[in-house]
């Protein structure tokens, strides 16, 4: 039952004399996660791969619920006396009789959303080193305007063990494996930069030729456009997104308000408009813990619960917000897979997985086509939203003016601001080209980063605030 | 006991073949109590402890970090690191610091340790957020309100194989409250007040904090998106380092060494007008920033950035300073310590006429390579030099190396709870965009 952390002296008498601690004051309910999370990198600078970098975290969080409180300890000594000290500092938060430890633990089978054909930790230095080399020899011989290249390599290995106070026990080792290449590049005395990166629940054997071919091409090529580009535009005019990272407008646009601890404490802009119109009868939205290998993916969730793909907004209507446990027993619903962390640092809150819209009714041309003057984006870096108001933004880094219906211009490093119910009621055209992004894109919360897919197919915003500038 | 691990750790990489090596061990405890609307909803406590080692293996770099001092796991973890070095490219830029930038250390007490610090019970901390929570409350449109109060000690060791010895302990506390309140078009505003300090006594009251943190947020009720336009800009001094913090990214000498940064080139040059005026100040007694060595060892001191807007000096470590041939400076910034103006926020804004006050910014992001930024703002107009209404779902974008010329005044009010610092900062012709 207890497979990959018995090596660190992790055993089910030991879980229940932890619970037992942690039930010790009569919390509700108590969980112990445990972690070793092995992460190994290399980066390429200057055409040699000269620095590599590795870290281990080794721990373990307790954590006591009661009703909505919370209390949590976490230690780095995977000792029955640590373990314990942390649960009765955890236990405070309840104020009883102390209550039952389980008996035995049951584990649930797993899902294998990542099988690996070999571990990371199986795959030595000498043979990731040609994927770096291979990457900067390819873009800087793509074109002679791009004069640096930085590459950078990481993987990870490791596993998790969710034990908690109703008997449940669940291990998965979830690896995760990202390259990142970026450009310097030069041209009549202007300079430019720009980057692309892959990353998934992959293996070595995901890395394959034409893997990284697309990525060199992508990287370069949007770096090089760079020099074309012209001043973006300044105010409110329709925004065709492309398919695929697009998908950051979902994240930051719903995505957040939908994460039930904002709901169950009255913060979310959609707090009380479960069940009502928010958009056209042909846009839906999922996030989705079920696709294999992607980033987001995952076959438990960080509170020993099954992971689903849970539908946010169906055709049009308000459907599920994003659980974790303390939210579902407020809402007297089930789980939805989405109770996530960081580490074991910290609790878990409910967190999205992968964001997509499902593919709609529009042809990507003929959403363009009917755009008389707007912007095209078609790269991102970064998003952020505010919850409660529901303004949002998304940094825009490779798009394109549209003018009379056609790409004309490029245009580049440039934030786009909405406010999240206004801008999805305003979603008019939905294309049937729903790309998942394949990008490494990290999401932060209350301090906590946890690694997240998105995906998008083309659609059309009638009205939103470019913010660009003028020439 | 950290001064052991650390020089044990040292040892034991030098015994599996490393010539240089850099250690630390370092433990913290932090404590934080969280308090929503009435009853408590979240304590948390944290201990960590931890090494980190840089490896210098026959020309070769690598940099580890184990939270995992189990003796044999650590033992395996160091002879994995040096020999995953060995498979790298050899590089002659990386080495120890010189120890020449070990010596000249300061010799101050800057006061970084309160020694209040285990006086502070877990009912105090309680009673701390109770009282902000209830000094935040009071308005009927107020939907929900989390205190949080919470404070941390750090110990740590380092030791260099070239001779480098130093200690850090530090506290810190901190404690605010976030307030959200319902608008009469179902948007749900949310703004806080939170503050930090070294010392627990330098905090401000429970009714300061819960008091500024309810009237921050009524004072978004009804925020609007103005027209686009090209304005005067007044900047809070407690969220200018949002816009600072991309000026200095590209100060660094790995910035420049990669060909990224827009300052290129542009030593000794004006970057912007001669109220930017800024320097690092690694000394500055109880600064959330302040230390006598920087993470390579590097005796602190004092580096004017910017002097009446011409830039004096970079961030130099001494891997890009030997790339670039530079003299080290230090890796990154400390605390900031700006010339001040002689005006406060309300005066500002009475000089500055017409225009927006940013006191806040949502996302957006900055080229290090061209100086090109759009960032999200809000905040609220400024008419006939009074705050109008509140602003909302804006934008400002423009280029750092015009921005910074532009800066008109720089206020007498440097936001203490920050490492930046940051007074209040006017711009004049910022392109916002709105409707």
């Amino acid at each position: 039952m207890i497979s990959y952390f018995s090596r660190f002296g992790i055993d089910q008498a030991l879980l229940r004399r932890v619970l037992e601690a942690a039930l010790s004051r009569g919390g509700e309910r108590a969980d112990v996660f445990v972690q070793h999370r092995v992460v190994s990198s290399l980066g390429l600078e200057d055409g040699e791969v000269n620095r590599a970098y590795a870290s281990t975290q080794l721990g373990a969080g307790v954590r006591v619920v009661q009703g909505d409180q919370q209390g949590y300890a976490f230690t780095e000594e995977l000792t029955l006396e640590s373990l314990v000290r942390a649960a009765r500092t955890a236990a405070a938060v309840a104020d009883g009789p102390a209550r039952e430890a389980p008996g035995s633990f049951r584990a649930d089978p797993l899902p294998q959303r990542y099988p690996l054909r070999t571990r990371w930790e199986d795959v030595r230095v000498h043979d990731k080193l040609p994927l770096l080399s291979g990457v900067n020899a390819a873009a800087l011989a793509s074109d002679a305007r791009i004069k640096k290249v930085t590459v950078g390599f990481a993987d990870e290995s490791g596993a998790v063990l969710i034990a908690d106070s109703d008997g449940r026990i669940a291990e998965d080792s979830q690896p995760m494996a990202r390259i990142s290449l970026s450009c310097v590049a030069e041209h009549g005395g202007r300079r430019e930069s720009n980057g692309w990166n892959l990353a998934g629940r992959t293996g070595f054997d995901w890395f394959s030729r034409e893997r990284l071919d697309r990525l060199v091409e992508r990287a370069v090529a949007k770096t090089l456009i760079l020099f074309e580009a012209v001043p973006p535009p300044v105010g409110e005019m329709p925004v065709v997104l492309g398919a695929g990272s697009s998908g950051i407008l979902l994240h930051e646009a719903i995505g957040h308000g939908m994460e039930a601890d904002f709901n169950r404490k009255g913060t979310s802009i959609f707090s009380d408009q479960m069940g009502k119109p928010v958009a056209r009868p042909f846009v839906s939205i999922v996030d989705d813990g079920t696709q294999e290998h992607a980033r987001g993916a995952i076959n438990v969730d960080d509170e020993g619960n099954a992971v689903e793909r849970t539908v946010l907004v169906e055709a049009g209507t308000l459907a599920s917000y994003l659980h974790d446990s303390i939210s579902a027993r407020h809402y007297r619903v089930k789980p939805t897979g989405s109770g996530r962390r960081e580490s074991y640092m910290h609790a878990p809150l409910p967190r999205m997985r992968s964001t997509y819209m499902l593919p709609g009714p529009h042809r990507r041309e003929e959403i363009i086509a009917s755009v008389q003057k707007g912007i095209y984006c078609d790269s991102f870096s970064n998003g952020q939203v505010n919850i409660g108001p529901g303004d949002f933004t998304f940094y825009v880094t490779n798009g394109w003016l549209i003018e009379d219906g056609r790409l004309t211009r490029p245009v580049k490093d440039v934030n786009i601001i909405g406010n999240g119910p206004k801008v999805l009621s305003m979603i008019d055209m939905v294309a049937d080209d729903l790309e998942i992004d394949e990008g490494g894109w990290t999401c932060g919360k209350n301090g906590q980063s946890v690694p997240v897919s998105q995906g998008m197919p083309t659609v059309r915003v009638q009205s939103i605030t470019v913010g660009g500038r003028k020439g | 006991m950290l001064l052991e691990t650390a020089r044990s750790v040292m040892a034991l990489a030098q015994r599996l073949g490393a010539q240089g090596v850099a250690a630390s061990a370092g433990r913290a405890r932090s404590v934080d109590v969280e308090w929503r609307d009435g009853k408590l909803e979240k304590i948390t406590e944290a201990t960590t402890h931890g090494v980190s080692v840089q490896l210098y293996v026959d020309g070769r770099y690598s940099a580890v970090s184990t939270s995992d001092l189990r003796p044999e796991a650590l033992e395996r973890f160091l002879a994995d690191a040096v020999e995953m070095t060995r498979a790298l490219a050899p590089d002659p830029h990386r080495r120890l610091p010189d120890p020449e930038l070990y010596a000249g250390q300061a010799d101050v007490d800057l006061q970084l340790e309160d020694a209040a610090y285990g006086d502070l019970s877990a009912q105090d901390r309680r009673l701390f957020a109770e009282r902000i929570e209830a000094a935040a409350r009071g308005h009927e449109a107020i939907v929900s309100v989390t205190s949080s109060v919470g404070d941390a000690l750090y110990e740590g060791h380092r030791v260099h194989s070239n001779g480098f010895i130093g200690q850090r302990r530090a506290t810190s506390f901190w404690a605010g409250a976030s307030v959200s309140v319902k608008d009469a078009d179902g948007r749900r505003p949310e703004e806080g007040d939170y503050a930090a300090a070294r010392f627990f006594r330098e905090l401000p009251s429970a009714e300061a904090l819960g008091g500024r943190a309810r009237e921050r947020a009524l004072s978004r009720l009804g925020s609007k998106k103005m027209a686009s336009a090209v304005l005067p800009m007044v900047v809070e001094g407690r969220v200018a380092g949002g816009l600072l913090g991309r000026l200095l990214g590209p100060m660094h000498a790995g910035s420049l060494q990669q060909r990224r940064s827009f300052f290129e080139g542009r030593m000794g040059q004006p970057i912007g007008s001669a109220l930017l005026d800024v320097a690092d100040h690694p000394l500055l007694v109880r600064g959330l920033g302040s230390r006598l060595f920087d993470g390579e060892g590097i005796a602190a001191r004092r580096l004017p950035l910017f002097e009446k807007g011409v830039l004096r000096n970079f961030f130099v470590d001494t891997y890009y300073g030997r790339k670039l041939g530079m003299p080290p400076t230090t890796g990154g910034a400390s605390n900031l310590d700006w010339k001040p103006g002689e005006r406060g926020l309300e005066e500002l804004i009475a000089d500055a006429g017409e225009g927006v006050l940013v006191t806040g910014f949502l996302g957006g992001n900055s080229n290090s390579t061209t100086g090109d930024f759009s960032l999200g703002v809000q905040g609220f107009r400024i008419a006939s030099g009074k705050r109008a209404g509140p602003v909302a779902e804006m934008n400002v974008a423009g280029n750092h190396l015009e921005l910074w010329k532009r800066l008109a005044a720089v206020g007498s009010d440097p936001y203490p709870y920050s490492a930046l610092r940051t007074p209040t900062l006017v711009f004049d012709g910022v392109q916002f965009a709105g409707l």
